[in-house]
């Protein structure tokens, strides 16, 4: 009971603090006071200190089983492990959203201290937009999705976590994703304060990267691992359904994948500054969109929310933020046009701008198939769109995007007075014919696959080279130490990125690599085996040797036994006492270097017999290792950055000094 | 952006919209109602929402199923093979992507249940 009190005074608290900050940087931004613009930037601290307190009692109130508030009761129970309990944090509308508030607190605070460089008027505006935006989720945690609204009886247990959501899993992928859809709105706002204060220099890009960064990386990462749990907890065989909620996470990964590239080119020619702002307000905007589509059930998805009261509030948030958006582009549009030398469409930054128009592309082609159902519904017939749109429409622009990828990195900057040179090509090409011979050998004639699996070699070709060059260019540094071997450490220290990067590209294409390989190939079979049957799937064999019963600490499982070669596979049916007696699926995986042999139990009849759906699914552990080495890669070239030398790369380019 | 760019931009935005317009005509299924089902008259695959009735019937060990699905106002009975969703029961809402068969027959093709708790971040799917 107390700790309802305290957490939603905590939060009423943030929010006077908030709205305080937000007031209070605008003005100050603009009378370009620097003491006021301190004291707004401490009032977002003090907000997120209090959003901070409210989460620490949000998690007492659920380890203690405060059963008094009606969060603790709805997402947990007392049976639940405690990893769990604490996970509950996230479980559910409100907490999530307290924990989204928590995150934009805490990263937009770190953004803050480091802003001040910025000018007093940028600074002041951005903790104004930030705090803004803390606070309109505020006003929803205080007014509609209170997590520390109190139950008026208190009952003896609570209904328990959903079981699909009782995996270790939950524990990573829902505060991963959650943190980066929290973490767009930092370039936003950096971006917009930009703009707003009349500065649409680079100085804005280097700070706006660097978070932009640290978002992709944190949306990269939870979409990878809703892959993995979608994979190995909900036993379809696949792990992308192009259901509403996983595109709308892909969507602002989209914008800000294009942003990360298109940066680039007004970091080193000055170039594209409308287009860069564009694409960080739009991943923002994508960001709140998404928001409102899957919290608010206005498209069918599989993922139902119940009709929740926030969708209104985050209707009125995406207009507000729209109108913004738009106004701001349009009265900035003047000072945005860079009157410096054109774009040569054959060159490293001509390749940046297609790639980010075939980004904006697979974007659109995602966005409308994700509001079909919203936009046809309101004209006639409701009609909706399943995987099969998404692969004939996203799959030949992802194609272009891998042949970019391979052919991009080989290009020089301004203009190519020539194509690459063939010595450059050379090892792409050769990995990518290889691959397409190797591929006709085997006997594979699908046209798809033989135009993606080789544009996937390619672009490792490309990385390689690029590697390879690198390589050169150490063993060239002598053992001791001269003023020219120290110079061109330097260098590499100044390119890490453009390796860390190259690595990331790598990362991608084993990931991609991974995709294709599973879509193309996947096997599937449904049997019903009697003790001792055999099933023979993509020349896999495995046989079924019998069922039993477990009794585990808060369900009972019905496990089927096979024998796979020296392994056990052990697919199961779990039935919660909780909830209804809700059963679950427990898939067997059987991870083989070239396939995932996966098995899930469909039932087992009186006889003793049992029905299964076997899958073969090729390459999909790729998937998982192209996504670490993505972030490796990431990490690899950007951790302790220093912001990088806007002002020395803008030198040496003289057409677009005076910005 | 100079004029220069503005013709491949065109051109990407000809393709998007070329492969949007083709892809979405093809694989579009209509979201019906069990009664809008009744009346609705085009070929191609549907997608029916309806609430799962008691008199489910499984047969191979689960793998095959029969249920009659039922909304507001009308039903209809449902044919379906294959793994059934870890929720599926009576009364939970399904929805049903195939054909209504000459036999009045609704042949499921996928299944996909609703998920019943107030908030989740993962999808139950087929």
């Amino acid at each position: 009971m107390i700790l309802g009190f305290l957490g939603a005074g905590a939060l009423l608290a943030a929010l006077v603090m908030g709205g305080f900050s937000a007031v209070l940087s605008f003005w100050a931004g603009r009378q370009e006071n620097p003491v006021m613009v301190q004291v707004g930037r401490r009032a977002f601290y003090a907000a997120a200190a209090m959003i901070v307190a409210a989460g620490g009692v949000l998690e007492w109130a659920l380890l203690s089983h405060d059963f008094s508030l009606a969060y603790v009761t709805e997402h947990t129970d007392l049976s639940t492990p405690t990893a769990l309990v604490v996970a509950g944090f996230y479980g559910g509308q409100e907490g999530s959203l307290l924990y989204w508030a928590l995150v934009l607190g805490l990263l937009g605070s770190v953004s803050l201290v480091a802003s001040a460089s910025l000018g007093v008027r940028l600074a002041g505006y951005a903790a104004g937009l930030m705090a803004a935006i803390l606070s309109f989720f505020l006003v929803v945690l205080v007014l509609v999705a209170s997590p520390f609204d109190l139950l008026s009886i208190t009952p003896p247990d609570g209904l328990g976590l959903n079981p699909v959501l009782r995996d270790g899993g939950m524990l990573i992928h829902p505060p991963v994703v959650l943190a980066g859809f929290a973490s767009f709105a930092i370039p936003f706002c950096f971006a917009a304060a930009a703009l707003l204060a009349g500065k649409p220099g680079s100085a804005w890009i280097a700070h706006t990267r660097r978070f932009a960064l640290i978002a992709w990386s944190l949306q990269t990462t939870g979409l990878v691992l809703g892959m993995w749990w979608a994979y190995h907890v909900l036993g379809w065989g696949g792990y992308w359904g192009w259901d509403p909620v996983e595109n709308v996470a892909l969507m602002p990964w989209l914008a800000t994948t294009a942003y990360l590239h298109s940066s680039m080119v007004q970091e080193t020619r000055g170039r594209l500054r409308a287009w860069n702002f564009g694409l960080v307000i739009l991943a923002f905007l994508l960001v709140v969109f998404g928001t409102f589509i899957v919290r608010s059930g206005v498209v069918p998805s599989v993922h139902t929310f119940a009709i929740s009261a926030i969708g209104p509030w985050f209707l009125v948030f995406l207009f507000v933020c729209i109108v913004f958006s738009v106004v701001l582009l349009a009265a900035r549009a003047s000072v945005l046009g860079g009157g410096a030398e054109p774009v040569a469409p054959v060159s490293r930054e001509g390749a940046f701008v297609l790639q980010n128009l075939l980004l904006i592309g697979v974007i659109a082609v995602v966005l409308w198939g994700t509001v079909l159902p919203l936009v046809s519904g309101m004209l006639g017939q409701q009609r909706v769109v399943g995987a099969s749109y998404y692969e004939r429409a996203a799959g030949p622009l992802f194609l272009l995007i891998l042949a970019l990828m391979a052919a991009g990195p080989l290009l020089p900057w301004r203009r190519a007075a020539t194509l690459p040179s063939a010595r450059a090509l050379v090892w792409p090409g050769a990995t990518a014919l290889v691959v397409l011979a190797v591929l006709l050998v085997v006997g594979v004639r699908a046209i798809p696959a033989l135009i993606a699996l080789p544009l996937i070699a390619a672009v490792a070709g490309t990385c390689f080279t690029q590697y390879a060059r690198l390589g050169r260019g150490w063993r060239r540094v002598p053992s001791v130490l001269t003023p020219a071997s120290a110079r061109r450490m330097r260098m590499f220290g100044r390119r890490r990125r453009r390796y860390g990067a190259y690595l990331a590209h790598l990362g991608l294409a084993v990931l991609v690599a991974g995709i294709a390989a599973s879509h193309f190939w996947q096997q599937e079979k449904d049997v019903t085996l009697a003790p001792g049957q055999q099933v023979t799937v993509a020349g896999y064999s495995m046989t079924y040797t019998g069922s039993e019963q477990r009794q585990l600490s808060d369900h009972t499982e019905l496990v089927a036994l096979m024998r796979f070669g020296d392994a056990t596979l052990e697919p199961a049916r779990a039935t919660y006492a909780g909830l209804g007696g809700q059963s679950l699926t427990h898939v067997a995986i059987n991870t083989t270097p070239v396939a995932d042999i996966y098995v899930v139990l469909a039932g087992v009849s009186a006889d003793g017999s049992a029905s299964f759906s076997v899958f073969v699914n090729p390459l999909v552990t790729w998937i998982w290792a192209g996504g670490a080495i993505i972030i490796f890669g990431v990490l690899l070239g950007n951790i302790g950055e220093r912001a990088p030398a806007v002002e020395a790369s803008l030198a040496r380019v003289p057409a677009v000094q005076g910005i | 952006m100079t004029a220069k760019w503005s013709i491949p931009a065109l051109v990407v935005a000809a393709c998007v919209g070329y492969l949007i317009y083709s892809a979405s005509g093809g694989t579009s299924e209509y979201y019906l109602t069990v009664s809008e089902l009744r009346s609705h008259s085009g070929s191609g695959d549907v997608r029916v929402a309806g609430v799962v009735q008691t008199d489910v019937q499984k047969t191979d060990g689960g793998l095959h199923v029969t249920f009659t699905e039922k909304d507001a106002t009308s039903s209809v009975p449902v044919d379906y093979t294959g793994t059934l969703p870890d929720i599926f029961k009576p009364g939970i809402t399904v929805v049903a992507e195939g054909r209504l068969g000459t036999d009045g027959v609704f042949h499921a093709r996928t299944l996909l249940a609703k998920c019943p708790s107030r908030f989740s971040t993962s999808p139950y799917t087929q």
